[in-house]
């Protein structure tokens, strides 16, 4: 049995290894696929391959993770990342290098999500409300900026982020591996990141305590549009071309995929740990229907369908009448030792 | 301070009783500001186009606000009660595609037609009422599930096929004007906005959307059945996404498996331009229907200045900033409630989420 501390805090109850259902599922999902598909594993490196596909999805969902977990949301992310596709292919075309076609791409994601940031911190106005007004204005600005014959063919260097590998593990893969690691160890061991979280669960709280709420605020919504930034190039890059909504489709999955990795859209609980897994777990399950031959849409449908069937199962577990029994099973349990009863 | 924030709260026509203060009352309605908006910019409009004024481009810019105005309306009920519906363009594409087959392959006439699309739209609805009122998920995330699913059926039913010859009875009823810039649909939609706004504002239904919406858990203990009150709100946002199916298909005379994927956030959008917030409480039928005539004037007045297209997004999105700026209320500060805190109150303990289970 675990020792408890007499000050533990009164906690919402919370599904048990949530991440332990998810790689559950992951594995599953793999050796179903790959029984039934035969194209599916490829020779071993096929699975890898189709990371390719997601990894745009994942970089975005990294981003609106902290958004969410900030207890805001980041509507605009999509149309940033389309935004920084249609920079990185634009400046290509003028004839800049990739380099700084990536930064400025990056950039331009960053200083939109400043945008939001500032908004949404200091003046005080709901983050859907800016995000969403932003998402239509960068969505224009996107497709004005692409004009008639969005950029496409771009220099081989440039293709590369998108579809080349080291080894055999593909640099998109590796660019959303390298970012997810980012955003775990910052949201979980740094001072930004822990306040971050205590902004989403009580916003008054965290002001109390001395928080910079407004700072953080603010670098998370940049941090989320650099992060959209690096989608955009990865998309740029994996398609070889930049097309004004190429990023756009990508929102509603990208939500969809940090709400199945447990994090609560109030804010202030959720584990990137488990993002990034429900990112593996919806990206190969909609590669794998594809290649079953089922259609982008009804993939859409089926996502839909898991996300609240999902979430249906993760709430009434959370619920009343199933946590209470729990927790009134293991407090009897708790009762043999000294400890103290939790509050609440 | 809390008696101040709820008067503050209460719906504008509540606000300012007496005579002597109907003007300045009448001033800082919102519905009355926009409407003074779609005025000057008419003008504007006509001074530079005189074609601007005339009954082909009037009944065009009424015919073309119809769709997005069923749309606000049900989403006007669904933010009154603090919630967010993000499914209504693609319930509204599904009601569009289903009821447009029947129509060109079947001879489906008007009447037949509204009443299925209306249907299809409260069955619709129903899936987002039980997700939210009874499985009680986030509505943002409950709505978001629901457009995933529903867009990927608009695919699934079309079957890569599309609408596309609808009878001149019904395409007509956009175009033909009964006044001078008139057209027929729009009369066609007043009465239902009329019907929105007397039940928001006169029956016990109505006020009881306004109370949940505006503090669900004092609504619990005013004995208001919260949890049924937000389930009928969902309903009513299926039932005029429907209607606002066949007010596309009358309007565009075709539908197609991508029919209303952009319009989940415009009609959100029309609603907060007519004054209606995202939390609660406050706003009405009118400022939807105002909403939405306010937005296709100033996107055809964007054409009109020749501003091209790919700017007209934009536009929708300076809109709705504008009207979130000049709110004061909705912005910290005003009320002396800030960001956090209503969700805070929310956040006090497990009990409360308890007490708004009614």
């Amino acid at each position: 049995m675990t020792t408890m501390t007499a000050l533990e805090l009164p906690k919402r109850w919370r599904v048990p290894g949530w991440g332990l259902c998810l790689l559950v599922a992951i594995v599953g999902e793999l050796a179903y696929f790959t029984l039934t598909t035969r194209q599916f594993a490829g020779h071993g490196t096929g699975m890898l391959d189709l990371t390719e596909q997601f990894a745009p999805t994942g970089v975005l969902a990294l981003g609106l993770a902290m958004v969410i977990l900030t207890g805001n949301i980041d509507l605009s992310a999509g149309a940033n990342a389309s935004l920084a596709a249609v920079v990185a292919g634009t400046a290509l075309e003028k004839g800049y290098g990739p380099v700084v076609a990536v930064i400025l791409a990056v950039a331009v994601g960053a200083l939109f999500g400043l945008f939001n940031g500032l908004v949404v911190a200091f003046l005080g106005i709901d983050s859907l409300l800016v995000t969403l007004a932003t998402q239509f204005v960068v969505t224009s600005i996107a497709t004005s900026l692409a004009g008639a014959s969005p950029p496409y063919g771009f220099a081989a260097s440039f293709q590369l982020i998108g579809q080349g590998a080291v080894d055999f593990i593909p640099i998109d893969l590796l660019v959303f591996l390298v970012a997810g690691l980012i955003v775990l160890l910052g949201v979980n061991y740094t001072t930004p990141g822990r306040s971050m979280i205590l902004i989403g669960y009580n916003r008054r709280v965290a002001d109390y305590t001395g928080i910079t709420t407004r700072r953080t605020l603010t670098a998370v919504f940049t941090f989320s549009g650099i992060l959209a930034g690096v989608a955009g190039v990865l998309l740029a890059a994996y398609y070889n071309s930049a097309q004004p909504d190429i990023g756009t489709d990508l929102l509603l999955p990208a939500i969809t995929v940090v709400i199945l990795g447990g994090v609560d859209i109030f804010g202030g609980r959720g584990r990137i740990g488990e993002v990034i897994l429900a990112v593996f777990l919806l990206g190969f399950m909609s590669q794998g229907m594809l290649i079953e031959g089922d259609s982008s849409l009804s993939i859409t449908m089926v996502t839909g369908l898991v996300l609240i069937g999902a979430l249906v199962i993760k709430f009434s577990l959370e619920r009343k009448n199933f946590s209470q029994l729990w927790t009134a099973r293991m407090r009897r349990l708790r009762t043999r030792s000294p400890d103290l009863d939790p509050p609440g | 301070m809390t008696l101040a924030r709820n008067i503050e709260a209460a719906p504008p026509d509540q606000r300012g009783g007496s005579p002597g203060r109907a003007w300045p009352g009448l001033l800082r309605r919102r519905e009355v500001l926009v409407l003074a908006a779609i005025v000057l910019i008419i003008a504007a409009s006509t001074a530079a186009h005189p074609y601007f004024w005339s009954s082909g481009n009037l009944a065009f810019i009424f015919a073309d606000s119809v769709v997005i105005m069923f749309l606000a309306l049900g989403e006007s009920f669904v933010m009154l009660g603090r919630g967010i519906d993000l499914s209504v363009g693609s319930i509204m594409g599904l009601s569009a595609i289903i009821v447009g087959f029947r129509i060109q392959n079947h001879g489906m006439t008007l009447l037949p037609a509204v009443i299925l699309g209306a249907a299809i739209g409260v069955v619709l609805g129903l899936g987002n009422a039980i997700l939210v009122g009874v499985v009680r998920l986030p509505p943002i995330i409950a709505t978001l599930g629901t457009l995933s699913v529903y867009s990927g059926l608009e695919f699934v039913v079309t079957n890569g096929n599309q609408v596309d010859t609808i009878p001149d009875s019904f395409t007509d009823l956009g175009s033909h004007t009964v006044l001078p810039g008139v057209p027929v649909i729009l009369l066609i939609t007043l009465p239902f906005v009329l019907v929105a706004a007397a039940v928001l504002r006169h029956t016990v239904f109505g006020r009881s959307i306004y109370a949940a919406g505006d503090d669900a858990e004092a609504a619990y203990r005013a004995g208001l059945p919260v949890r049924r009150v937000l389930f009928m709100t969902y309903l009513i946002s299926g039932l005029f996404a429907g209607l606002a199916g066949i007010a596309f298909l009358i309007y565009t005379s075709g539908a197609s498996s991508t029919t209303g994927i952009n319009d989940n956030l415009t009609a959100i959008a029309a609603a907060i331009i007519g004054g209606t917030a995202l939390t609660g409480g406050r706003g009405g039928a009118f400022g939807a229907f105002v909403g939405s005539v306010f937005l296709t004037v100033t996107l055809t007045a964007m054409s009109y200045a020749h501003i091209a297209d790919v700017w007209q997004p934009a536009g929708v999105g300076v809109l709705v900033l504008l009207a979130v700026f000049s709110d004061t209320r909705s912005r910290q500060g005003g009320t002396g409630r800030r960001p956090g805190q209503r969700r805070y109150r929310r956040r006090q303990g497990p009990e409360n989420l308890e007490v708004v289970k009614a």
